[in-house]
């Protein structure tokens, strides 16, 4: 799948908050420790995220594309739905519940 | 540099009131997408200063001034909204504008849950019924300046984040091949939901966020409160999570003689669900543009595709 943010963005955005707005407010000397060892391993998942190849999202950019010129067989609704259906399962699995 | 911007406060609301003002401390509010919101009480009275923010002004989005005039020209149409009090040319180096600070609850969440505001959603639907009858009756000739904002502007918006959502693509598609026959264009409000509004005990005591405005199909804004994300989580209330649909729309059709129909609503909601798709994702480019980094706009990147969903499933129910 192609979402952006990608994980690997996520990640760097969480690091520039906790880097940005947490720590310096963390004036506890243990809890601060743990935050940097906490920043440090998502500094780890942040690299080992960047070393992945891209994802290739030419499918749903061709399906994109002929849906913008009309081009919607029986079908497709479907297949576009089971695809969101995916990434929410990702993206935010509870929401699927509200509909019952 | 907190005095200095206490000190521009001091010297901007003096000019706006034509007095000297005794003030208290400026204080930042959260939120916000294009300008800063500040709660400041000049002698004791309640004012809001709307401040340009750094970077980008949003496309589609009114200027300073040109929000202050809308709000104007609603404040004398006697719509509940803040009364405006001026603009300010410079407030420590950007433009501003000065209202007032109504008392009572915005966020959405709570007004659709908190049990002292049981009265008040109880009287909402139809208070925001009469409210919009009364902005679509603004005469366009008072705010000159607003444009017309057809579906294809939405096609733009998603363009320009150039990144492949065939939900959206679906969406618009239907759109595209189910517009209803076109009615006038009246003074819209462009954002017209529950998280836009002030309410307290009693209901609606007035309607903020005016950036959005422009002319357009009046069933257009009648539609945007239903929209599941601005229901708040009580989803079975189509109405913003507080109210029935049906009384909102007879009250209206009451006021304005416009007789829209179930079925606009229909469509416009799903409208209104393609763009705040297209909204999420837009949100989530400032961050990853670099033009505001945040981690509440990088999700909203991801949780887009909650509103895909309610996309395809309206799509689904409307039989594509």
């Amino acid at each position: 799948m192609s979402d952006r943010p990608t994980a690997q963005e996520l990640t760097e955005a969480i690091q520039e908050f906790l880097g940005g707005e947490i720590l310096p407010t963390v004036t506890d000397h243990r809890l601060r420790f743990r935050l940097l060892v906490a920043m440090n391993a998502l500094g780890i998942v942040y690299r080992e995220l960047a070393a992945l190849p891209a994802e290739d999202d030419e499918g749903q950019r061709a399906l994109s594309r002929r849906i913008r010129a009309g081009d919607v067989p029986p079908g497709t609704l479907d297949r576009v739905k089971a695809d969101v259906e995916a990434r929410l399962l990702v993206a935010s699995p509870r929401y699927l519940e509200r509909y019952g | 540099m907190i005095a200095d911007m206490r000190e521009a406060f001091q010297t901007a609301l003096a000019g706006v009131l034509g007095r000297e003002v005794d003030i208290s401390e400026p204080v930042l509010l959260a939120g916000g997408a294009s300008k800063e919101a500040w709660a400041v009480d000049a002698d004791g009275e309640r004012l809001l200063v709307r401040r340009a923010a750094v970077g980008v002004i949003h496309r589609h989005t009114l200027s300073l001034v040109d929000e202050l005039a809308v709000l104007e020209a609603a404040y004398e149409a006697g719509v509940k909204v803040p009364r405006p009090y001026g603009y300010v040319a410079d407030l420590a180096g950007r433009e501003a504008f000065v209202m007032e600070r109504l008392e009572g609850e915005t966020i959405g969440r709570r007004v659709v849950q908190r049990p002292e505001l049981e009265a008040a959603r109880a009287a909402l639907p139809l208070q925001l019924a009469e409210e919009l009858a009364k902005v679509h009756a603004i005469p366009a000739e008072r705010v000159p300046f607003l444009t017309g904002a057809a579906i294809e502007r939405m096609v733009e918006e998603l363009d320009d984040v150039d990144e492949p959502h065939p939900a959206i693509e679906l969406g618009l598609w239907w759109l595209r091949e189910h517009r209803p026959p076109a009615r006038p264009p009246v003074v819209s409000h462009g954002d017209y939901r529950i998280g836009n509004v002030v309410v307290d005990e009693r209901g609606l005591v007035g309607l903020l966020d005016w950036e959005f405005a422009h002319l357009d199909d009046p069933a257009r804004d009648l539609s945007f409160g239903l929209v599941r994300a601005w229901r708040f989580g009580v989803d079975g209330k189509r109405l913003g999570g507080i109210g029935d649909v049906e009384p909102y729309l007879a009250r209206y059709n009451e006021l304005t003689g416009f007789d829209v129909r179930p079925e606009e609503l229909d469509y416009w909601e799903l409208a209104g669900n393609v763009a705040w798709a297209i909204g999420c994702l837009t949100q989530a480019q400032r961050h990853l543009s670099g033009q505001d980094r945040s981690v509440e706009l990088a999700i909203l990147g991801r949780l887009g595709a909650e509103v895909e969903y309610e996309i395809c499933h309206l799509l689904e129910r409307a039989g594509a």
